[in-house]
């Protein structure tokens, strides 16, 4: 058993982006036409780098690792960071709030969803902060016709919920800031239910595990594992990336099995499936700070 | 089942599930809070909650699959037997 945590301490994850105020503006812009929409998100984008040097060192630092670049190259991939996540983050308050029947006309090419049709009863959709998770939640969500519970990190400002946080066409946010919210995810998956995490910030506590990333040991969390080990589940990776035309790619990975005793294996398997992912598409990692010491800070 | 004898079970669970410590046993009673983040609590965080809510269906054959109201039977011992008892009924 582990003691109470500081929970300030593990703000690690945070970054300027996370205020209302950005939510705010962001939304407020959602009225124009996407494809303008994403020109000003690039646009803004583009300026964010200067803006955000801690943010930005840390982005060089991950893009040296995945991508081998330096000097120009290395310019271009880090601005390339920037912009993208600025062009997802708008879509996540715009074009993600839109109503389920309508968010398949944003995907250009879907891969592997047949995988989602061989399992049933209760799956873990594991993914990442790659791309548009968010929407590749809701996706998943339309296509499982099974209720789907997105767990979600405690926000420092809950005024962040009215912005990205809606409940409702099958899925239901679930903070975990409380430690007896994985009780409500097992009897969730008992039922039949989907859960979905995101798998790539670990949480500094025991529930971690080192697994190698672009060759060097980086934490990563272990409970998605353990609760598909203690329920007998699936667990599917799954991620959505934005496309050179800003169309959404939907991956969907191998399933991965998580046996008792063996929760680390199925980590290394997923971490491997996330490594692949973002060796294609280096730029829609969108972790500003460094994943392989992340509580340095 | 008693009171006494289901808090003996749930005790047997915690150190077989999640190693408590043996020698800390006689410091439990019904009113052990349970949930990290309250004062003079166990400090269970979510990976014992997923091992505690195990070794109960094992132990008392029922499994936990309810909806809703599962943080308020797990925020004590006694609240946890009162749950297991009423489950236990139910079968």
């Amino acid at each position: 058993m582990t003691s109470s945590i500081d929970e300030a301490a593990r703000r690690w994850y945070s970054h300027p982006y996370n205020r209302p105020d950005f939510y705010r503006l962001a939304a407020g812009l959602s009225w124009l036409p996407r494809r303008l929409r994403l020109a000003l998100a690039r646009h803004i984008g583009r300026l964010a780098p200067s803006l955000m040097p801690a943010e930005r060192a840390a982005v060089r630092k991950t893009m040296t690792r995945f991508t081998g670049a330096t000097g120009s190259e290395l310019d271009s991939l880090t601005v390339r960071v920037f912009t993208n996540f600025a062009m997802c983050f708008s879509d996540l308050v715009s074009t993600n709030r839109q109503p389920a029947t309508r968010l398949p006309s944003h995907v250009g090419t879907v891969e592997g969803i047949e995988r989602l049709a061989t399992l049933s009863g209760g799956l873990i959709s594991l993914t990442a902060h790659v791309g548009n998770w968010e929407l590749a939640g809701r996706l998943l969500a339309g296509k499982s016709a099974r209720p789907t519970h997105v767990v979600v990190a405690p926000d420092e400002a809950r005024e962040l919920h009215r912005w990205v946080r809606r409940d409702g066409e099958g899925v239901r946010f679930v903070s975990r800031s409380s430690p007896t919210v994985s009780l409500q995810l097992l009897a969730a998956l008992r039922r039949g239910e989907v859960i979905g995490v995101q798998g790539d910030r670990a949480l500094g506590t025991r529930g971690d595990v080192e697994v190698p990333f672009f060759g060097r040991p980086a934490p990563f969390p272990l409970g998605p594992f353990l609760l598909a080990s203690a329920v007998g589940v699936p667990l599917l990776p799954a991620f959505c990336l934005l496309d050179a035309h800003h169309r959404y790619v939907v991956k969907v990975a191998e399933p991965l099995t998580a046996r008792r005793g063996e929760e680390e294996e199925a980590a290394r398997g997923w971490v491997a499936a996330l490594e692949a992912i973002v060796r294609e598409y280096p730029t829609q990692w969108f972790n500003f700070f460094d994943i392989w010491d992340p509580f340095d800070r | 089942m008693e009171i006494d004898k289901m808090l003996g079970e749930l005790k047997d669970v915690m150190v077989e599930r999640l190693k408590f410590e043996p020698s800390r046993l006689p410091e439990l009673s019904l009113d052990t809070v349970l949930p990290k983040g309250i004062e003079g609590s166990l400090g269970l965080d979510s990976l014992d909650f997923i091992e505690l809510s195990i070794g109960i269906e094992e132990r008392f054959g029922f499994v936990i699959d309810e909806t809703q109201d599962l943080d308020a039977h797990f925020q004590t011992l006694g609240t946890l037997i009162e749950y297991i008892r009423s489950r236990s009924v139910d079968r």
